[in-house]
């Protein structure tokens, strides 16, 4: 099960599992972002490389105008894939 | 313990099916978060690569696990493929910034850091792609 909601301050809220199966609901809320905003991994169980490809493409896009997401909450297991994707160095992780 | 085995439509869509194998596995043997987590993740990983690379194989792929003492041990197994050895995937350049930094190869990449041995064997004779994992369990 995965959910994605955006809140009035253009916060990003993940919950549930972001897998392969469901990275494609994600898509279309992240096609959207056009400026920096927070994505929230508190209520995020699990995400594999589907989800962090589509991070990928957004961050990619927001840095080449001078934007960037930031990514708070996150899990110690989901912080680590982080870290061994290198994309603690791509992220602001707060 | 006698290894459980369970058989996957393939598509990406089956995953969920996966998991819940995955999941009444872990449960049996008492396996944690954080290791279940990573058993998710590498048989994700391995699982969608199977089904984005081996195109016209089999319909079903096959999934096995066993636990050893403190070692899972993983198979799959898919048939009627043409060989593709995914650990002849690229490795991202992890240390880059993200002006460097490209999307793919990093779901092999993440596997390979997360287990201790990873195996691939191929069978011409009957098209037959085997890989194997074995992890151990983290405190």
């Amino acid at each position: 099960m995965f959910e994605i909601k955006r809140d009035a301050n253009g916060t990003i809220s993940l919950h549930g599992r972001l897998d392969a199966s469901q990275v494609n609901n994600a898509r279309a809320v992240f096609a959207q972002v056009k400026e920096s905003c927070d994505v929230d991994f508190a209520e995020l169980s699990y995400i594999s490389s589907a989800g962090l490809g589509l991070l990928f493409g957004t961050q990619k896009k927001l840095v080449d105008t001078g934007g960037g997401l930031t990514l708070i909450n996150l899990s110690p297991h989901i912080r680590e894939i982080f870290q061994i994707a290198g994309f603690d160095n791509i992220f602001e992780i707060a | 313990m006698t290894a459980v085995s369970g058989e996957f439509r393939r598509e990406i869509e089956a995953i969920g099916e996966v998991f819940a194998f995955l999941g009444n596995f872990a449960d049996g043997q008492e396996i944690d978060e954080k290791n279940a987590f990573c058993i998710n993740l590498v048989v994700e990983e391995l699982f969608t690569n199977m089904v984005r690379h081996n195109e016209g194989g089999g319909d079903r792929i096959t999934l096995s696990i066993e636990r050893r003492n403190d070692r899972i041990h993983l198979e799959l197994l898919d048939i009627d493929v043409e060989p593709f050895d995914p650990k002849t995937a690229e490795i991202p350049p992890v240390d880059a910034g993200i002006e460097e930094r490209r999307p793919g190869g990093l779901g092999i990449y993440l596997v390979k850091k997360m287990v201790d041995d990873l195996k691939y064997d191929y069978e011409a004779e009957d098209r037959r792609m085997r890989i194997t994992v074995t992890k151990t369990l983290e405190n």
